[in-house]
């Protein structure tokens, strides 16, 4: 079982005049999903390189397992660049099995692993075929392979899921759950924030550059404004009298508040009964695009 | 954890420390599909078997043109004795005067009949006393008369021919022979040193090596570079950096190159060796063989110096559209070879056989020439050896430096700084 954890301190990378990346640190434990989510240019690839060891950090270090990472751990991490290709005119099956020669996986040993998970992508029957006669999706499953085959320790993925159709989605999770069930943490990035909800036991959000927010989903959720939804009987227009109420929104009856504390909830319940009853009065978890919408603004 | 249980193969169950071996043999790995994939590769199969074809047809061409003799049939009056036996005299010039030619004679009634022949293709020329007396010529000589004018040959080698009998004819009458009147005028050739290899035939031997040299080194020389930017542009560079350091990569693939364009010049050298030996140039053979040795261990060691350095060149690219950009050094380095050594001569060329990757070619061309003398390829060679480690050193910082550079053209400079 593995427990070691990526540990990532004050990275910080410079091109020029421009900061990539900030003085970030995050943790990703053993035996999670970590999404990395962020916007065009928030720096989420630059960091995965550096954790890679493809681009040095101008400062800041990356630790696997409590101590800096070194080359040998590197070469047992599983990797997904962001832009994907495969030698077009190899069949599938050589070029994995010679990746994972270069990682010194013996040959018979690469063909079982490879043609194993071949078979479970949905490959299965096509490794001799050459790779530019697939198309982006299998493409893409060839490059999952790659990046999971020889038992990584650490999984680093850069944007895995795009491209991919539904079933293939829910074939990568059930594959990445395999891992995270070893103890293997892994660090992946992504635009789709419903996936990352849905997958996540722990979330990093970049910023230009910057993590703007760190932990896991249920905790950035309740760090989150939480706002209450207030059906009335009447017209709800009344709200915006209450002290410390905020109305974000009032629609006829239906009013989505922010509330200060306890003692402006019951003030608002009790003023809400005097007049035209009180329909419904729920807390609104926020949402992560909300929660990311929120730290991004 | 070492489940040794083979099955069911889950995903991914091979036990980490069982995964990393040691990244020492990587560079193995590397050279064997570099070799493998270019040994399979079609444009590269159907170029080597189309130079083998040339150089086979080259060969043959030339062994046809040696074996082929010159024959001519020359009409001569009848019964002129003379005539004959001028003909008979043209036709024993040796080959190695510029002879050999076949002649036969025809003889005509008359002048009429002469030119009928003439007209009718019978003979090629026709050989008759200037002042039409029949039975040996007056002091007007002779003419040879073609349908257009005589064939440039024939016209030499008859010219000697009734000189040959004139003089005798004419010794006879000063009561002499035509030995005695011509003895100690003989004339031969010699030469202070070397082997016994005309200059044509060095010509076209330093023409060849050049070819060998222009089509292994831009051959196998593009290829690397494509390979590099390859992987560059698809990004599986980052994942193989990853996995093994970037100067096994570098190794693998400029070993394996190597081997690939040694093999192909070998298979063409020795094709040529062999097409050569049914020439009547195979006595050059022994000499030729030699030289070839040595442009051989020439090429092995200076197309590591090139193939590294067109590694970086293709390092330096980011896309393969940048390639045609980022090989020009080098592929002007490699024609300027070309041109230069196949047409060099006499300092200049003992110069340039000095000079790195020039001296691929120009140093075997002066071993066939008998022009070196024995120490001279060797230091030669370890001049060589010299530029190709600097070449290998240089090269594999550029390419650390540049490999995993993205967006746009790398310059050298920053490619070497960025490795520090």
């Amino acid at each position: 079982m593995n427990t070691d954890s990526l540990e990532v301190r004050g990275l910080t990378r410079s091109f020029g005049d421009l900061t990539a990346v900030d003085d970030v640190s995050f943790t990703a434990p053993a035996g999670l999903l970590t999404g990395f989510v962020g916007g065009n240019g928030a720096g989420k690839t630059t960091t995965m390189r550096m954790i890679m060891g493809v681009l040095a950090p101008t400062s800041g270090e990356v630790r696997f397992g409590g101590a800096p990472v070194t080359r040998a751990d590197r070469r047992t991490f599983g990797y997904m660049p962001e832009e994907r290709g495969l030698y077009p005119k190899q069949p599938v099956l050589d070029q994995l099995v010679y990746l994972a020669r270069l990682r010194g996986i013996s040959t018979p040993r690469a063909r079982a692993e490879v043609l194993d998970m071949l078979d479970r992508l949905g490959l299965a029957g096509r490794s001799k075929e050459h790779v530019e006669k697939l198309s982006l999706g299998n493409q893409q499953r060839v490059q999952i392979v790659a990046a999971l085959m020889g038992a990584p320790r650490l999984l680093v993925l850069d944007e895995p899921f795009s491209g991919l159709d539904p079933a293939a989605v829910d074939g990568m999770v059930d594959l990445l759950a395999e891992h995270t069930a070893r103890g293997v943490p892994v660090l992946f990035s992504s635009h789709q924030l419903d996936l990352v909800e849905r997958l996540c036991e722990r979330l990093v959000i970049l910023k230009s550059g910057r993590v703007m927010a760190d932990g896991a989903p249920d905790d950035l959720q309740r760090a989150g404004t939480l706002r209450h939804r207030l059906v009335t009987g009447g017209d709800a227009g009344w709200v915006r009298g209450v002290p410390g109420v905020h109305a974000v929104d009032v629609d006829g009856p239906v009013a989505l508040l922010e509330v200060a504390d306890d003692a402006a909830l019951q003030r608002l319940l009790a003023t809400g009964l005097e007049r035209d009853g009180v329909r419904e009065l729920t807390p609104v978890r926020p949402t992560l695009a909300q929660i990311y919408r929120e730290v991004t603004a | 954890m070492t489940t040794t249980a083979p099955t069911p193969t889950p995903t991914g169950t091979t036990a980490p420390d069982e995964a990393v071996e040691g990244t020492r043999g990587a560079w193995l790995v590397v050279m064997k599909r570099e070799i493998v994939v270019r040994a399979l590769n079609k444009t590269f199969l159907v170029g080597l078997l189309v130079s083998v074809a040339i150089i086979a047809a080259l060969a043959g061409f030339m062994a046809w043109q040696g074996s082929k003799t010159d024959s001519f049939t020359v009409a001569v009056p009848a019964g002129d004795a003379t005539a004959t036996a001028a003909v008979q005299a043209a036709a024993a010039v040796p080959e190695t005067q510029g002879g050999g030619a076949e002649l036969t004679t025809l003889e005509v009634a008359d002048d009429a009949a002469a030119r009928a022949a003439l007209t009718d293709g019978d003979a090629d020329a026709w050989l008759h006393p200037a002042d039409g007396s029949a039975g040996g010529a007056g002091d007007a000589g002779w003419v040879l008369t073609g349908e257009a004018d005589p064939d440039s040959t024939l016209t030499r080698l008859l010219t000697a021919g009734v000189a040959e009998e004139t003089l005798a004819a004419n010794a006879e009458a000063a009561g002499t022979t035509a030995a005695e009147l011509t003895a100690g005028g003989t004339l031969t050739t010699d030469r202070l040193a070397g082997d016994a290899v005309d200059s044509q035939t060095l010509f076209f031997a330093s023409f060849a090596l050049a070819l060998l040299f222009f089509i292994g080194a831009l051959g196998s020389g593009q290829m690397i570079a494509g390979s590099v930017v390859e992987e560059k542009q698809s990004r599986l560079v980052e994942i193989m950096a990853t996995a093994v350091p970037l100067r096994h990569l570098l190794a693998g693939k400029i070993l394996g190159s190597s081997v690939v364009a040694l093999a192909q010049n070998v298979v063409f050298a020795a094709v040529g060796l062999a097409a050569l030996s049914f020439t009547p140039t195979a006595s050059i053979l022994p000499s030729l063989s030699t030289s070839l040795l040595w442009f051989v261990l020439f090429f092995g060691v200076g197309f590591l110096g090139l193939a590294a350095l067109y590694a970086v060149a293709g390092a330096l690219a980011s896309r393969t559209e940048d390639l045609q950009h980022t090989t020009t050094p080098m592929t002007m380095a490699v024609m300027g070879v070309y041109f230069l050594t196949f047409s060099a001569s006499g300092t200049f060329e003992t110069v340039l056989s000095y000079v790195p990757v020039a001296s691929v070619v120009s140093m075997p061309v002066r071993v066939l020439s008998g022009d070196a003398a024995w120490w001279e390829p060797i230091l030669s060679l370890l001049v060589l050896a010299a530029f190709a480690v600097a070449a290998l050193l240089v090269s594999e910082r550029a390419y650390r430096g540049a490999l995993l550079q993205t967006g746009g053209r790398i310059g050298w400079r920053s490619a070497l700084r960025s490795a520090a």
